[in-house]
């Protein structure tokens, strides 16, 4: 029976949580966690941080040991792990700093939906460890493959950047260079590999030496990098990987450092080129793959992966969306790290900018994509842009100095002071995310009228990659990116190349199901598609 | 306002519908297919080019724009091929081997259609013996060569160095694409570089000395 009522106010809006008798003792960070709302408890619930600090807005909360008002913190915040609710009606707001949403640098949570068995991939091996190799970030957890039980996580950039940030400048140094294959293999072994396996061991407190399997999931090129394959004529077309199939590998082969003489390494298959192992492990861990759809797997990134799915048929592409929802390239733009802006909320009259950073850090690095979303549609909510993505000559009258001119357009100061210089937003930056939306956006629907769908039709649309779980999804639709389709249509999945490559390791059917996906999926080269480009071009406004 | 203005600034503002409408009624009107391309085609395109050079609009207006462009030309062109009109121009352009993407390509296709070239468009993935046979079909006074992925540059050097010593007719040769810079078009021994589909325009009337 409930006997208590907390209404919530978060940056996405109100929720109502009730409390059942039990729960009235409870932490407030503890029945928060419970119910969906995990705080940033970074001392573990000791009070010795703020980062679970909330607002009390009415109402009253206790005490964790008696009934009296717990402190308020100099910022007139309450820690919610050393308060709890009473029976009475209470409005709480969290600020976005407290909600964990975001792992620094590198998302490594995901989503699954399917059940696995326990029947690991490497029998013998006592633990395991899943890595996922992003072409800018790696990923890895280690499993106890008897219980299940992820025992470390750790997480890293890719040491290959600073050969080039993407895949097509690594290939085109591969092509070029005849010992850059080889370079680049050592590079991400012992510099990104090696350390992070090491670190989650030291974390879990066990020995490399006890690692006894690992399974790896990434693009194509990253696979052939690790293999120390020349990715070179993946780099024209016709676009064709020296091997997608799964491979099997001593750790020593590679250069990893862990397990026996038993220890096996597991890379991942693919279905294509530019739709790798991270893709086929999306598939599986999200269950896309057991779902008749109309299903969609969208990875936004760099590659902006689609994958749709209707009854037995199952097509995939990739779109040249380039990293603006990463960050890069815009005036102020930065990756999902502690001090990026993360969203974003405006008023045109006066004008004001509303910013929650990540860390709740005063000196905000830059915006990171999930606020560039919020943007995108909090300014034309509030008339400051138009729909060709230029800002509105009525606002730029009355915004003063927030607006300014330089050679290169007009731009927003949305923050004075940012760790390097005023935050902007200009309308070169705009124009380069309406881009990148256009090009997931076309994605979708090209593949999806492919398969005589619309995306009203669409029964899930699970929504991976570098925004992570944390994405106001009214936006993402409201701007555009994810034309046609409604709120409860879109599942956040995460990091699910990881998710997939930790299924594989406890679960060695799913590895043959990886296999057939693989073999199922047909890549379409969008370029190639009669309606892409006019899909494109209808996208490009904000609607 | 005549029904020129109108198509004028419906292609300025990429009203695709509207500008393909407004061509209609103009030849239904009985202007001259001509007279529609050099007093509404090409001054809205001439417009759109400067106001993105000013920093004005930006990439998305621009391929809206050219789009609109594209359906007022693809209703002329065969009245214009009827009543014997032929620019004084010809350029030749394709995506190079290797390479699909078009998009970038297909702007600068509609921006030197309004500049009043006749454009020969090879389409992506062109191997260097199509520039070559294009070019000794068309005669063109310039040869237009895109690539988007930085792995097809080198197929960008070798059509140049193939046009070049394929003996086919004089052409000037003009490379473009993100990749693309500058200091590389000199190092292939490319005749112009353009850093965007605006500046494209004002590369192509210069090299072909229509400036």
């Amino acid at each position: 029976m409930n006997v208590g009522l907390i209404q919530l106010v978060t940056p996405d809006g109100c929720h109502d949580v009730s409390m059942t008798a039990s729960e009235l003792a409870l932490p407030l960070s503890e029945l928060l966690a419970h119910r969906g709302f995990p705080l940033n408890t970074r001392c573990g619930g000791r009070g010795l941080c703020a980062g679970c600090e909330v607002e009390l807005r009415t109402g009253a909360l206790r005490c964790l040991g008696d009934d009296t008002p717990p402190p308020a913190g100099a910022s007139g915040r309450i820690k919610a792990c050393q308060a709890r609710a009473g029976a009475g009606p209470v409005t709480v707001e969290i600020p976005a700093r407290s909600l964990q949403n975001h792992e620094p640098a590198v998302v490594s949570e995901f989503r699954i939906n399917i059940p696995w068995a326990r029947d690991p991939l490497v029998p013998g091996a006592r633990v395991g460890a899943a890595v996922d190799i992003g072409t800018t970030t790696v990923a890895l957890l280690l499993c106890d493959l008897a219980t299940g039980k992820v025992l470390a996580e750790a997480s890293a950039f890719n040491a290959q950047i600073r050969f080039g940030e993407d895949v097509l400048t690594r290939i085109q140094l591969c092509s070029t260079d005849p010992g850059a294959v080889a370079r680049l293999q050592r590079v991400v072994v012992d510099e990104t590999i090696n350390p992070l396996l090491a670190e989650a061991c030291n974390r879990a407190g066990i020995g490399l030496a006890d690692v006894g399997a690992m399974t790896v999931a990434a693009n194509t090129t990253m696979l052939h990098l690790l293999a120390g394959v020349d990715p070179t004529p993946m780099g024209v077309h016709p676009f064709r990987a020296a091997f997608l199939e799964h491979r099997q590998y001593a750790p020593r082969e590679l250069g990893l450092r862990f397990g026996g003489d038993t220890a096996e390494v597991h890379l991942l298959p693919g279905p294509a080129a530019y739709i790798g192992a991270d893709l086929a492990a999306g598939m599986v861990a999200t269950g896309l793959l057991y779902d008749d759809g109309p299903a969609l797997l969208v990875d936004v990134g760099t590659n902006g992966e689609i994958i749709a799915k209707v009854g037995d048929q199952l097509i995939g592409c990739a779109t040249a969306a380039g990293p603006a929802f990463e960050g890069a390239g815009l005036t102020s733009g930065t990756r999902a790290v502690q001090g990026a802006i993360e969203r974003v909320q405006l008023q045109s009259e006066p004008f004001a900018a509303k910013l929650g950073i990540i860390g709740g850090v005063a000196v905000p690095l830059g915006i990171c994509g999930s606020a560039y979303v919020d943007f995108l549609w909090e300014a034309r909510r509030t008339g400051i842009l138009q729909t060709t993505g230029r800002f509105t000559d009525a606002f730029c009258v009355r915004a003063g100095d927030h607006v300014q001119r330089d050679i290169h357009g007009r731009k927003l100061r949305l923050h004075p002071r940012g760790a390097s210089g005023p935050i902007w937003v200009s309308e070169v930056d705009i124009a380069r995310l309406l881009q990148a939306k256009a090009a997931i956006a076309a994605g979708m629907v090209t593949l999806l009228s492919l398969l005589s769908v619309v995306p009203g039709d669409v029964k899930t649309l699970y929504l991976a990659g570098g925004f992570g779980l944390h994405l106001s999804l009214e936006h993402a639709i409201g701007c555009g990116l994810l034309p046609g389709l409604a709120v409860n249509q879109i599942q956040m999945v995460g990091n699910t190349s990881l998710g997939g490559a930790f299924l594989a390791l406890q679960d060695r059917s799913l590895l043959d199901e990886m296999i057939a996906a693989s073999k199922t999926m047909k890549a379409i080269e969008l370029n190639l598609q009669p309606g892409f480009e006019n899909a494109y071009i209808d996208h490009l406004a904000l609607p | 306002m005549t029904t020129l203005e109108q198509l004028s600034e419906a292609v300025g503002a990429g009203k695709a519908k509207d500008a393909k409408a407004l061509t209609q009624r103009a030849l239904d009107e009985g202007a001259r297919p001509g007279d529609i391309v050099d007093k509404a085609l090409v001054p809205a395109m001439a417009e759109v080019g400067e106001r993105f050079k000013r920093n004005e609009i930006f990439v998305p207006e621009m391929l809206i724009a050219a789009r609109a462009m594209k359906e007022a030309m693809n209703l002329l062109e065969p009245h214009l091929v009827a009543a014997g009109i032929t620019p004084k121009y010809t350029a030749v352009i394709g995506t190079v081997q290797g390479d699909l993407h078009d998009i970038g390509k297909n702007l600068v296709v509609v921006m030197w259609k309004g500049a009043n070239f006749r454009v020969v468009d090879l389409g992506t993935n062109v191997p260097p013996a199509k520039f070559v046979s294009a070019i000794q079909e068309h005669r063109p006074q310039l040869v237009g060569l895109s690539a988007l992925l930085t792995t097809t540059m080198p197929a960008m050097v070798e059509t140049v160095r193939i046009i070049r010593t394929s003996g086919c007719p004089p052409v000037k040769v003009m490379v473009g694409g993100a990749p693309i810079t500058q200091q590389f078009a000199n190092e292939i021994g490319a005749d112009g570089y353009a850093a965007d589909a605006g500046s494209a325009v004002d590369k192509a009337r210069a090299l072909v000395g229509a400036a």
